[in-house]
């Protein structure tokens, strides 16, 4: 067995266009993970922050099962347990495609660490602000939208960062769940050429290019809104 | 106009105002005088509902609230009448200065953002800030940013301007030229009254048409300048000046 047998450029360049096929959908558990589990994280925020009764509590316990609890065993408990739930009040779900659960897995998981950091964020804005923005007769929300968010969305972005770059490598495990990302069609060229380090070197070059491009992005936003950093003029 | 009838505020089963009442004309410039946790600051602060009072009254100008049963739009009314200087300046961060300036203008007064510039390019030139417009509050020192605060505050036109130790976070070098302010404005504004708590005992002296001396939650005395610096009733006014600025009493 010679060492082309393990490992070929040719390979490794042939199958590149086969696994970047999967990253559409890898980038679309990325999008609706982080967009829909962000607005979900916001709502779950502000209920936390304005201490709503019981549906506080739910939510703290939400929080601490997604926080404690491996995300493969998310996926899981999402792709077997909701058909089984929702069948309890008679709907069918099981023809669903895979993808759809495990996009609620994901969007679930994200919300629940998505809104402790907004829940953080924004409980950093110092109180000041807010009396400030009263004191010039602004509204509860007009206050929130225009003062608070915005400096705790500043205060935010290097969580934001970490947790984006979290969620697109977490992305990789869908594939045990059947979805055929980047990682499951590696996993399908590796069964079908019996070559398999190739396709996940493919794939573990794609991650690496994603990752820094979207660090890159966060260095540049952290940047972009640097106002409270900047100490100057004294 | 502003006449406060026997307010109170307790924090939990701590008494901090304990029955204040107080009459300030238009025009009318007072210093609050009292020792540190004596309820200056949660005066002003109910004063602009930041803080909720427990009980007592509220006259600003035409508008009359009393405590115990205020809605939404009471609160809101208030705050429209009033400006708030903080200590410790409270300008959004996420705002230049000019942007500090226009937020009340634009936002609550619903003021075309043209024109709103354009009051709050008047009012930063006032304040010797031209140069500075575009600058975030990170960006400036200290006594700039009191100064854009105080901008704020006059731009919105209120009836009533609270400051609450407008200096006492500033360099020793930057507190006589932000006093000198307030004092310009103090002997400007004759249809705005000025409320203003400070430990600034010339100043006070210097700008006020009424002192107000405050203990442990109640006003102890009250009067002109002279009567309160050089001829105090109350033993504890005594103590309190002879302690904080034995050199003026003694005058
Ligand atoms: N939010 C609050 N919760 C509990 N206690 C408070 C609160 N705000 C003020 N107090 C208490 O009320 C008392 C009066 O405080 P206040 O800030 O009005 O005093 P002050 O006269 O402004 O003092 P200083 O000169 O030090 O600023 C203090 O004992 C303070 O501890
Ligand atoms: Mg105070």
């Amino acid at each position: 067995m010679n060492f082309n047998d393990l490992f070929s450029f040719e390979r490794l360049i042939e199958n590149m266009p086969n696994v970047l096929a999967g990253l559409p959908v890898t980038l679309s558990i990325v999008v609706c993970a982080f967009f829909i589990g962000g607005l979900l994280g916001f709502g779950i925020a502000i209920i936390r922050i304005r201490h709503i009764k019981i549906l506080e509590q739910l939510i703290i316990v939400y929080i601490s099962f997604m926080r404690c609890t491996p995300l493969i065993v998310q996926l899981f408990v999402v792709y077997f347990g909701l058909p089984l739930l929702v069948g309890l009040v008679g709907i069918d779900i099981n023809r669903w495609d895979k993808l759809i659960f495990v996009l609620i897995a994901y969007i679930l998981n994200e919300a629940a660490f998505l809104s402790e950091l907004i829940r953080s964020s924004i409980l950093a804005v110092p109180a000041g602000q807010t009396e400030a923005a009263y004191s010039i007769g602004l509204s509860n929300i007009q206050t929130y939208f225009r003062i608070i968010i915005p400096q705790a969305g500043r205060i935010a972005i290097p969580g934001l960062s970490v947790q984006i770059i979290n969620l697109f490598q977490g992305t990789s495990l869908a594939f045990l769940m059947g979805v055929l990302d980047m990682m499951g069609r590696a996993s399908a060229i590796g069964v079908n050429t019996y070559h398999v380090i190739e396709a996940y070197l493919d794939v573990a070059i794609i991650f690496i290019i994603i990752s820094i491009c979207l660090e890159r992005f966060f260095i540049y936003l952290n940047k972009k809104y640097s106002y409270s950093l900047i100490k100057g003029g004294y | 106009m502003l006449e406060i009838k026997n307010i109170k505020k307790s924090f939990g089963n701590k008494q901090v105002l304990k029955d204040v009442s107080l009459s300030v004309q238009t025009g009318e410039v007072i210093v609050i005088l009292g020792p540190s946790g004596s309820g200056k600051t949660t005066l002003l602060r109910c004063i602009n509902f930041l803080e909720r009072a427990d009980g007592g009254e509220l006259t600003i100008s035409d508008k009359t609230v009393n405590f115990t049963k205020v809605h939404k739009k009471d609160i809101f009314e208030i705050r429209q009448k009033t400006a708030f200087v903080f200590q410790n300046y409270n300008l959004f961060n996420n705002k230049t200065a000019i942007g500090n300036v226009m937020e009340g203008l634009v936002v609550a007064r619903k003021i075309p953002k043209s024109k709103a510039a354009e009051i709050a390019k008047h009012h930063l030139d006032e304040m010797g800030l031209a140069d500075k417009y575009d600058c975030f509050p990170s960006q400036l020192s200290g006594g700039q940013q009191q100064r854009v605060a105080i901008a704020r505050a006059l731009a919105l036109n209120p009836d009533v301007i609270l400051f609450d130790e407008p200096t006492s976070a500033l360099d020793p070098e930057l507190i006589g030229e932000t006093l000198g302010i307030i004092k310009k404005i103090a002997s400007a504004q004759n249809n705005t009254t000025i409320i203003i708590v400070t430990h600034e005992m010339s100043f006070a002296q210097g700008v006020a048409h009424k002192v107000v001396f405050m203990d442990d939650g109640f006003v102890v005395e009250e009067g002109s300048p002279d009567d309160i610096f050089l001829r105090p009733k109350k033993e504890r006014t005594k103590q309190f000046l002879s302690r904080i600025s034995p050199i003026e009493y003694n005058i």
